[in-house]
């Protein structure tokens, strides 16, 4: 029974995987090609949430299938969890830090429909 | 097939996209305008080597490379603190 398992959970993992490879080549074009800041932002996230988390929850699924690791194979799982879970709590974050911090320094907001931030500094809040 | 087969070489084949991406980022970081720019993209590239780590810890079998993923995550959302801070008020704090 845990042999099936494992052998669930290793290609469960390993499809992660490689999704997760393509969503940080996808994320690096993006972040390449895209015109401006704000419209990178959007690269920049798929590929750390789709680059970075994925990826790693699959590791964690895989590393525990892979027996030839010995009982180093726990240390390897939980440390890729919680790695995987520090990135999706602060990745965000930071990028929500840093878009305000360019806003407040003047970078152009290029495809603009409305910006609320924009009109309240210019009433001076 | 046995699993540490398998397991090494998908690891492999991943390796040459993980060397496209990182190319990438590390133009953006060169060509960048503006220092969010290059921000975000040092961002992203860390995040990525965080997890090319993770990688590199199965496929060596050296499982304290791990350790070094999880400090390279927090250093990178601290990195992303103080830009903004800057950004926003010109000055880094006492």
């Amino acid at each position: 029974m845990w042999e099936i398992i494992q052998q669930i959970l290793l290609y469960i993992g390993i499809i992660l995987v490689v999704i997760g490879a393509l969503c940080d080549l996808i994320g690096a074009l993006g972040l390449l090609r895209f015109p401006n800041f704000f419209v990178r932002l959007h690269a920049a996230t798929v590929g750390t949430i789709g680059g970075a988390v994925y990826p790693l929850f699959g590791l964690t699924l895989m590393t525990v299938a892979c027996d030839f690791l010995g009982y180093w194979k726990w240390l390897l799982a939980s440390g890729s969890f919680i790695t995987a879970l520090i990135i999706m709590i602060t990745a965000p974050a930071g990028s929500h830090a840093l878009a305000r911090g360019a806003h407040r320094r003047g970078v152009p907001v290029e495809p603009k429909v409305c910006d609320f931030l924009e009109e309240d500094k210019g009433r001076g809040e | 097939m046995s699993v540490e087969e398998l397991v090494k070489t998908v690891i492999m084949a991943l390796m040459p996209i993980f060397g496209i991406a990182i190319a990438l980022y590390t133009v953006r970081i060169i060509k960048g305008p503006t220092v969010s720019d290059m921000t975000l993209a040092v961002d992203c590239l860390s995040y990525d080597v965080c997890f090319f780590m993770a990688l590199l810890a199965v496929y060596f079998e050296a499982p304290f490379l791990i350790v070094c993923a999880i400090c390279l995550a927090l250093w990178t959302y601290i990195f992303d603190l103080y830009i903004a801070k800057y950004l926003e008020r010109k000055e880094l704090g006492e």
